[in-house]
């Protein structure tokens, strides 16, 4: 009866199993299956589904399964396929990739047999995704952190314009005229654990060291964290800054303060600039970030926005680089893809939707350009594998300052402490 | 003997085998049972291994004690513990007490009376939803429709999710306003107190509200420990609200701890922490609940 019963129950289960595994219904036999994972906004989705019909047809041996997430879900779902070693073949990477060096393969091999077309770009866009001898993905993009601004507004209020060399004085300055000339909030929300890192390179150190790929902090001395909690703070006080009320109802970047007409200036990636202009409505216009002294260090610097990396258990490698060319090279793809990942890392792509460029595509490539020129390398362009838990406490800790809860200082101590010990655990 | 066993063995048939009682019994369980195992039992078990490892989903190592330690040593932990206490002890006895107002006056013999309960049975069915969540923290949003109405009656609008003082009651409210399933279990326990005892009391000049001291809420409580001990569980267990309306903050004073748990499995993948918080909430539950089970036989009659 037991051994019945035990019978029965396998049968059961491997039915489950069975039906689950059944996935690959499209492909047939003589084709290559592939798949394909990435994170992104619905615009993506929508477009980056397109490329992958488009390159089906032309390349019939070849067949994608795809797969799309918001960015939290991609992470917890990449996770889970790394623990079970069921990693996509091709699938999206960012700043973290170092996370997931093991489940990387070095796509050098393609690169040199051609299979990969890089003859149209060059080093410096190359170094980007390169990383201990190899070469982890070929970036979708470049881009850089600004702040993108109103004139008019500004205009209005009697605040200086911005220009590419100013400073958190004058990013504090022109929110309090802002605030108090119109009633608005100067700007609207910072990437603040983005901002507070570069504030870091611009002090003359680094948050995490590059020296042991940002597995150790970077900098010693609290202090110069100290800045940035005092001006987020005495900014929400005196309501040029929104508090955390008013932060929580910005839900997209579609939806910021400055579209909507509540703010002056906000943080944007460069390639999200597109996106706040055109839902604005009105002329914006993109500055790089503002720096601790004028004419020093800013900290700025090109990051492959993401990349595309092929997995090293993948059966069909050469499938997968074939994909990343298309996706890299194609004319047709990229005016679908429309450099909405960040600015093509391809002469000709570039070139081409530089072509029917609009106003404000075209400031996106002048920021770019002026943030390579910008770059002094002294920037670390590594994140840390613990970033989200570090980000977090740094968030916690920034809202007790601005509650006037702790003391700058204490909290800028507390930080480096945490971070330390959170870098020391793993 | 031996040659017994030989015959049972040859009259062994696949009819008779499907047409045991217990055959059939097992094939209908086996859905429970597979996944009473495979999401049940078998994670909890992981789940207790994992807590004494630093496991981060690409693996881990034994680590014995120092997450049970660490987590003592943890201020946010301590107060995501309290918070939660916090939102257990005023949520759940406003939720019994509104349950409980409606089900004593939806019990009166009127026309749709079935129809209002089924109306006020909504929230439940819809309550746990992200999109209700998100609806809700629109409502109590800074420019939402609370804070209009506040303004139009001449109030101060409030800064729900701005002040830490403030962005639990948007919380306690929602869970307040799913009062269903508790209402229709108190339903079904006041339609069981006999209707003499009330008569009797009407003529020895008792008024309604002294009946309602005297008579229901000692007939119901049985009834009132089971829905305490049941919505204390769920309390304790509070996630998508806090995760969608608030996401823990302002400074944490939404951070409950199913939430907390969550952010360290998920977020920063310390799943041998987050598995260990996870135990550390299954002991503070069951202790609430044996307090309330102890206590029960000073409040609770036995007919």
């Amino acid at each position: 009866m037991k051994k019945i019963f035990t019978t029965l129950c396998l049968v059961i289960i491997l039915t489950i199993l069975t039906a689950c595994g059944n996935e690959s219904g499209g492909g047939g036999d003589d084709q290559y299956v592939i798949r394909i994972a990435w994170w992104g906004s619905q615009m993506r989705h929508d477009a980056t589904i397109e490329v992958i019909e488009l390159f089906m047809e032309q390349n019939p041996d070849i067949y994608i399964e795809y797969e799309f997430f918001d960015p939290d879900g991609y992470w917890t779902a990449m996770n889970t396929r790394v623990a079970s070693d069921d990693v996509w073949d091709v699938f999206q990477m960012g700043g973290n990739f170092q996370q997931y060096i093991d489940n990387i393969l070095d796509i050098t091999p393609f690169i040199e047999d051609g299979t990969i077309d890089v003859s149209r770009t060059d080093e410096s866009f190359l170094n980007t995704t390169y990383f201990e001898g190899k070469m982890v993905g070929i970036s979708n993009g470049v881009n850089s952190n600004g702040i993108a601004f109103d004139p008019a507004l500004f205009e209005e209020a009697g605040a200086p314009l911005l220009h590419a060399d100013w400073t958190w004085d004058d990013f504090a300055n022109s929110a309090m005229i802002i605030h108090e000339n119109l009633g608005i909030y100067g700007s609207s929300a910072l990437s603040d654990f983005i901002a507070l890192t570069i504030l870091v390179t611009q002090s003359g150190a680094n948050f995490f060291d590059p020296a042991t790929n940002s597995t150790t902090l970077g900098f010693d001395d609290p202090s110069i964290l100290v800045p940035y909690f005092e001006m987020r703070r005495d900014l929400v006080q005196a309501g040029a800054f929104p508090d955390a009320g008013r932060l929580a109802t910005i839900t997209d970047i579609e939806g910021d303060l400055l579209v909507t007409g509540d703010a002056a200036m906000t943080w944007v990636a460069s390639n999200q600039f597109i996106t706040v202009a055109n839902a604005a409505g009105r002329p914006l216009e993109l500055v790089p970030l503002p720096r601790l002294t004028a004419g020093g260090e800013s900290g700025m610097g090109l990051t492959s926005s993401q990349m595309l990396s092929i997995s090293n258990a993948s059966p069909y490698p050469e499938a997968a680089a074939r994909f990343i060319n298309f996706f890299q090279n194609d004319e047709e793809a990229n005016r679908i893809l429309a450099g909405e990942r960040g600015v093509p890392i391809m002469s000709h792509i570039r070139e081409m939707l530089s072509e029917n460029a609009d106003e404000n595509l075209a400031t996106v490539y002048a920021f770019v350009g002026l943030a390579g020129e910008l770059d002094t390398g002294l920037g670390n362009p590594l994140e840390s594998p613990n970033n989200p838990e570090i980000r977090d406490h740094f968030e916690f800790l920034l809202e007790q300052v601005i509650f006037g809860q702790i003391e700058a200082e204490a909290a800028a101590e507390d930080l480096r402490d945490f971070a330390e010990d959170v870098l020391a655990r793993n | 003997m031996a040659a017994k066993i030989e015959v049972e063995k040859k009259s062994f048939s696949l009819k008779d085998f499907i047409q045991k009682e217990n055959t059939v019994g097992y094939v209908f369980a086996a859905p429970f049972i597979i996944g009473f195992l495979a999401f049940t039992l078998i994670p909890m078990i992981l789940s207790l291994y994992y807590s004494f490892t630093d496991f981060n989903l690409r693996g881990g190592d034994w680590i014995g004690l120092e997450n049970y330690v660490r987590l003592f040593n943890d201020d946010r932990f301590i107060n995501s513990v309290l918070v939660t206490l916090r939102f257990v002890f005023v949520s759940v006895p406003l939720r019994l007490a509104f349950g409980l107002l409606v089900a004593y006056l939806l019990t009166r013999k009127a026309k749709g009376v079935s129809f209002y309960r089924a109306l006020y049975y909504l929230p439940t069915l819809i309550g746990g939803s992200i999109a209700v969540a998100i609806v809700w923290r629109e409502l109590f949003s800074i420019n939402g429709a609370v804070n209009v109405m506040l303004e139009g009656l001449g109030a101060a609008p409030v800064n729900w999710f701005g002040d830490p003082r403030m962005a639990m009651w948007p919380l306690i409210l929602m869970s307040i306003w799913q009062f269903g399933s508790s209402m229709i279990i108190f339903a079904a326990g006041l339609k069981e107190i006999p209707a003499e005892l009330y008569e009797a009391a009407e003529m020895d000049g008792a008024n309604k509200l002294k009946s309602f001291f005297k008579i229901t809420l000692p007939c119901l409580s049985p009834v009132i420990l089971y829905n305490l001990i049941m919505q204390m569980i769920s309390a304790f267990m509070t996630f998508t609200q806090a995760f969608v309306i608030t996401g823990g903050g302002p400074m944490d004073s939404t951070n409950f701890y199913a939430l907390y748990v969550y952010r360290h499995a998920f977020d920063f993948f310390n799943m041998g922490y987050a598995s260990a918080m996870s135990w550390v909430m299954l002991v503070i539950i069951s202790i609430f609940t044996v307090i309330v089970l102890k206590t029960s036989k000073y409040w609770v009659h036995q007919n």
